[in-house]
């Protein structure tokens, strides 16, 4: 930018030597405010004084109540006044001071005359004023000047009362609803500004009557307007209305030819509105995308960083939902990593991560690297948390993403960003096994000089329970040992812990842990050493090679077997008494399970934070809960619990959801169940199953709720009987039936006598995906290709007509209920064909990989080959029975 | 909504501050936070080149004017676009009202008159006046030439 020409003046000199406001004190301010009383008006003096003033209320000082009103019953006297610049002052003056309401009153009078005066900028400026300093009973009485000067032909006068109108709107909504016929006028006025205001106005007037909104909307869209601010105004009320008007989709998008006119508007931020409005369509088609996409490359190039900025967060939203339509712009986004701004440097950088393909993914890497050092942690950890996804779905690529991890983890950064690396790694030995040793090594090095003590121990606790199972878990012990040297006392004391986890697990090692752990015996700090002799006692062996009892092993890595929340819920109502607290009497119904679990799928964990959050501990719980109920014992072990579903509407008297367990020849319902009546207390509930319509299964038992008081979940069971490995399935409905007793509310006492009820429940079925669990591989081609083709079976279908090819993929990684594979499971926009990778394991431990290729034939109808591999010949032809029958 | 306009100097005291639906408890921490975003980054970037910041739901776009650093914050419909167009009236404004790219001294002299112009610019946490000539009369309560 230009520097405008100045002459070389004189004050530059001592312009740096003191401040106009230097040793200003608000005492000797508010003594000069006593020339505002002067007969003899001085106007520039009395300038300079507001000016000071004002500079002190800016500053943060503030006036206590007397000195409020003295400064303000002072100004008021200034409109004696005749001088302009004073006047503007004084206008500004009471609104900073916002006189109180019995205040007003005394500049009321004053500013209504200059509401009408003659001036328009005194009747402009007292609008404000008063609008500001107003209330509802003054309001009334001036509600018809407002009226007038909305439509005053001078464009300040009437944007002061319509800006007024939206302030006022919030406060006296009544009032300024009747002026909807003067605004209307408005939003026609020549003047851009005017129209702006009051195209708001009006929008807010009528925001709750949808049709109204409607009617504006498509009356301005055909009309012109002037304002390039009121013409993003409009785009997004387009928005809405075509949000509202719900999926009519047959033939063009209503409006969608207006939006896509505004692409070709002069103003960039018509530009950008119309495009990003564009973006955010539901179901927005690939053809819809393609101009705005076309926009929104252009202004990526742009000079204007903002441009480029507002450019680049819309694409990064684009590709979350659409990764193939931002492809096109890769290019121009790969030349931002370099820009200036770093936030534009991020946001370009993780859309790259969103839309890049596998063999970009190294070339990409190399550029982030460089670009890494000098960004603050804020982004790094965008940028952390965009690697981490793409490891997921390129887990051949883990390789060089846990190199990089592993190297931004050696550097410089504060503790969320290093705990956002470190969550990120956990996630990814979770996920892809192959890198588990790798990973866990870079862990080790990582606490070798580790400053944050959180991430120490969650970290030594992760190593405690990966650590035993790799190839060879002695590597592990000396960066573990170390911690009981180096550490403070938390970290000693989590290290003792996990040396006992490994001398559990590995017997060989354990005669070498129990010297390590005697050594920590004297150690300063108590925890540690009570650590180190709890374990020492619970290992037993003394020392030498045994394998470890199951108890020490349960004790060790099993979970706490209660709920948390219960069990913290129980410790805040314990009272301290001699009674100690019994870890007994906390309850172990898993309160609110289904929120909890349907959130699961939605979010990955989140790493190290709470390990039991996992899904694979819902099914550890599931297993313990199960084991706990002596009927079910000889069922054996649990193959699968399915995710709960729901046999209620929401928010109905009970709500009832079921968990299908599946074991070898048995199946189990467990029926969660929530009293949501405070004045009921229900007993002897059970579940009547009919099984008509499923006829391999018997019932073999049911296991009532004793007791079902209000908000307090509780688990009946129904146990069936099944022919042995056999994925047999079939329909089940539900009757829900208790016993009901009243309960006072005021005092909790139960009656004594009840009364039999039942409630009708929605079906349950069991089907073929039951009978699968979803377990990934890192390397589906390696997979495949050992699993030899001695039982692949391979076969051709025809889907029908379907809605997409999307819908149709999805729906049959449903039906077989296996895990997708290398992100297979997304399919692209608008392509015609796709692969899709699917593994799982069958009922019986058998390994299963299917290859599925889709195609779409004729206008809709789609067409797959699936080719199927797996350990045995008859859960090959099962599958494609499965798809076969479904 | 604007949430706010704050002017700081090169050390990063505040010179001006107009926070609107801004909780009081809040301003310090958007104070410390608005004038940190300026430390980092603030270095070396020529007069008015703008940058461009988000945080949460709130935007952020904040340059530099001869000594004087400008921040503006915004949410919801005053998104960075829109920021951006309020910061560029409220440089010409300021640079209008001191002829140049002001130093600190030379903003502290106009103090009046900045006040002035933002008061027109932004009310109550609406973008108002958008043209440095309109303002500039409109601050000496003359009519704008044209509408």
């Amino acid at each position: 930018m230009a520097q405008p020409l100045v002459k070389k003046d004189d004050d530059r000199d001592d312009e740096a030597e003191y401040s106009p406001f230097l040793g200003i004190e608000k005492g000797a301010v508010l003594q000069e405010a006593r020339v505002f009383n002067d007969p003899q008006l001085d106007p520039r003096r009395c300038s300079q004084v507001i000016t000071k003033l004002l500079y002190l209320l800016n500053q943060g000082e503030s006036f206590t109540k007397v000195e409020a009103t003295e400064v303000f019953f002072a100004v008021t006297k200034l409109f004696q006044s005749r001088d302009i610049g004073l006047r503007r002052m004084v206008y500004l003056m009471i609104k900073e001071l916002s006189p109180s309401a019995d205040e007003v009153i005394i500049v009321t009078s004053s500013l209504m005359k200059d509401m009408n005066s003659k001036t328009d900028m005194y009747r402009a400026n007292a609008i404000r004023v008063l609008c500001r300093i107003t209330d509802g009973t003054l309001l009334t009485q001036i509600e018809r000047y407002l009226k007038q000067a909305i439509v005053d032909k001078n464009p300040v006068v009437a944007s002061a009362a319509l800006v007024s109108g939206i302030h006022l709107l919030q406060t006296n909504p009544e009032i300024v609803k009747r002026w909807s016929n003067e605004v209307q006028e408005a939003v026609q006025s020549r003047a851009a500004l005017v129209q702006f205001h009051a195209l708001a106005l009006l929008h807010q007037i009528r925001q709750n009557d949808r049709l109204a909104v409607s009617k504006l909307v498509t009356s301005l869209t055909r009309g012109t307007v002037r304002s390039p601010l009121a013409q993003c105004l409009l785009i997004r009320y387009t928005s809405q209305v075509i949000r509202e008007s719900g999926s009519t989709q047959t033939g063009d998008r209503p409006f969608y030819d207006f939006l896509e006119g505004c692409l070709r508007h002069k103003a960039e931020m018509v530009i950008f509105e119309a495009a990003r409005a564009i973006t955010e369509l539901n179901g927005v088609t690939s053809r819809e995308l393609t101009p705005a996409i076309t926009v929104l490359q252009l202004f990526l190039s742009s000079s204007k960083p903002v441009l480029r900025f507002a450019a680049v967060r819309t694409l990064n939203k684009v590709a979350m939902t659409h990764p193939m339509a931002v492809t096109n712009c890769n290019i121009d986004m790969e030349s931002l990593i370099s820009d200036q701004n770093r936030s534009i440097a991020t946001l370009a950088i993780t859309t790259l991560l969103k839309t890049g393909n596998e063999s970009s993914v190294d070339r990409l890497m190399k550029q982030i690297t460089n670009f890494m050092s000098d960004i603050a942690d804020e982004f790094k950890i965008v940028v952390v948390e965009a690697i981490r996804s793409l490891c997921l779905k390129f887990p051949l690529k883990y390789r060089s993403l846990m190199n990089f991890l592993s190297n931004i983890l050696r550097e410089e950064g504060g503790f969320e960003y290093k705990k956002a690396i470190v969550d990120s790694i956990v996630i990814l030995i979770r996920d892809i096994p192959d890198a588990k040793e790798s990973g866990l090594l870079h862990l080790c090095e990582f606490i070798e000089d580790c400053e944050f003590t959180y991430l120490s121990t969650q970290i030594l606790h992760f190593l405690g329970i990966e650590g035993p199972k790799t190839s060879d878990p002695s590597k592990y012990i000396r960066y573990i040992y170390n911690r009981v040297h180096l550490e403070n006392a938390t970290v000693r004391a989590s290290a003792v812990s996990t040396l006992a986890k490994f001398g559990a697990l590995v017997d060989s090692l354990k005669p070498r842990i129990f010297v390590l752990l005697r050594r920590c015996l004297f150690d300063s700090d108590d925890e540690v050493r009570d650590r180190a002799t709890l374990y020492i006692n619970t290992l037993g062996g003394d020392g030498s090679v045994v394998e470890t009892d199951k108890d020490v092993k349960d004790f060790l890595f099993g979970s706490l077997d209660l709920p948390l929340a219960n069990l913290e819920t129980s410790l805040k109502t314990y009272e301290p008494s001699e009674e100690p607290f019994d870890i007994n009497s906390v309850p172990k119904e898993i309160k609110s399970q289904p929120l909890a679990e349907k959130k699961a799928p939605g979010k990955k964990p989140t790493g190290l934070g709470a390990p039991p959050a996992a899904p694979v501990s819902t099914v550890d719980a599931y297993e313990k809960l199960l084991s706990s109920i002596p009927e079910f014992a000889n069922f054996g072990k649990l193959f699968k619990s399915s995710a709960p579903v729901e046999l209620t509407e929401a928010e109905t008297e009970y709500s009832v959801n079921a968990v299908k367990h599946i074991f070898d020849s048995n199946v189990v319902f467990q029926y969660n169940c929530t009293n949501t009546i405070p004045d009921q207390l229900l007993e002897n509930v059970t579940v009547i199953v009919d099984s008509s319509e499923a006829e391999e299964f018997a019932e073999v038992l049911s296991k009532p709720i004793r007791s079902l008081p209000y908000d307090t979940p509780g688990q009946t069971f129904v146990a069936f009987e099944k022919p042995e490995g056999v994925p047999a399935v079939g329909k089940f409905s539900n009757m829900l039936k208790f016993i009901v007793k009243e309960v006072d509310p005021t005092t909790g006492e139960t009656e004594d006598d009840g009364v039999e009820d039942e409630y009708q429940l929605e079906d349950l079925e069991v089907v073929a995906a039951d009978y699968m669990l979803k377990v990934g591989v890192s390397n589906f081609r390696n997979a495949w290709e050992s699993m030899g083709d001695d039982f692949e079976r391979v076969d051709e279908y025809g889907l029908g007509p379907r809605e997409s090819l999307a819908e149709a993929v999805s729906a049959v990684i449903n039906l077989l209920g296996m895990q997708p594979c290398e992100g297979t499971e997304a399919v692209p926009n608008n392509s015609r064909s796709h692969s899709c990778l699917l593994s799982g394991v069958y009922i019986g431990n058998v390994k299963v990989l299917a290859r599925i290729s889709f195609g779409v034939d004729g206008p809709k109808d789609v067409a797959m080959k699936l080719a199927v591999r797996s350990e045995d010949e008859g859960v090959s032809d099962a599958i494609h029975e499965i798809v076969a029958s479904g | 909504m604007i949430l706010a306009v704050v002017f700081a100097n090169s050390v990063g005291n505040i010179l001006v501050e107009r926070f609107n639906g801004v909780p009081a408890e809040e301003r310090l921490h958007w104070r410390s936070f608005l004038v940190k975003l300026g430390a980092d980054n603030l270095k070396g970037v020529k007069n008015e080149e703008l940058l461009v910041a988000c945080h949460k739901s709130v935007y952020i776009v904040y340059t530099i004017l001869g000594d004087v650093s400008i921040y503006v914050v915004g949410k919801d419909e005053y998104d960075e676009l829109a920021l951006s167009e309020v910061i560029f009236v409220i440089t010409s404004a300021v640079k209008d009202v001191c002829g140049k790219p002001p130093t600190e001294r030379l903003f502290l002299d106009k103090y009046g008159r900045i006040c002035l112009c933002l008061d027109e610019i932004v009310w109550k946490g609406y973008l108002e006046n958008t043209e440095k000539d309109r303002i500039r009369r409109l601050i000496r309560l003359k009519p704008p030439v044209e509408f």
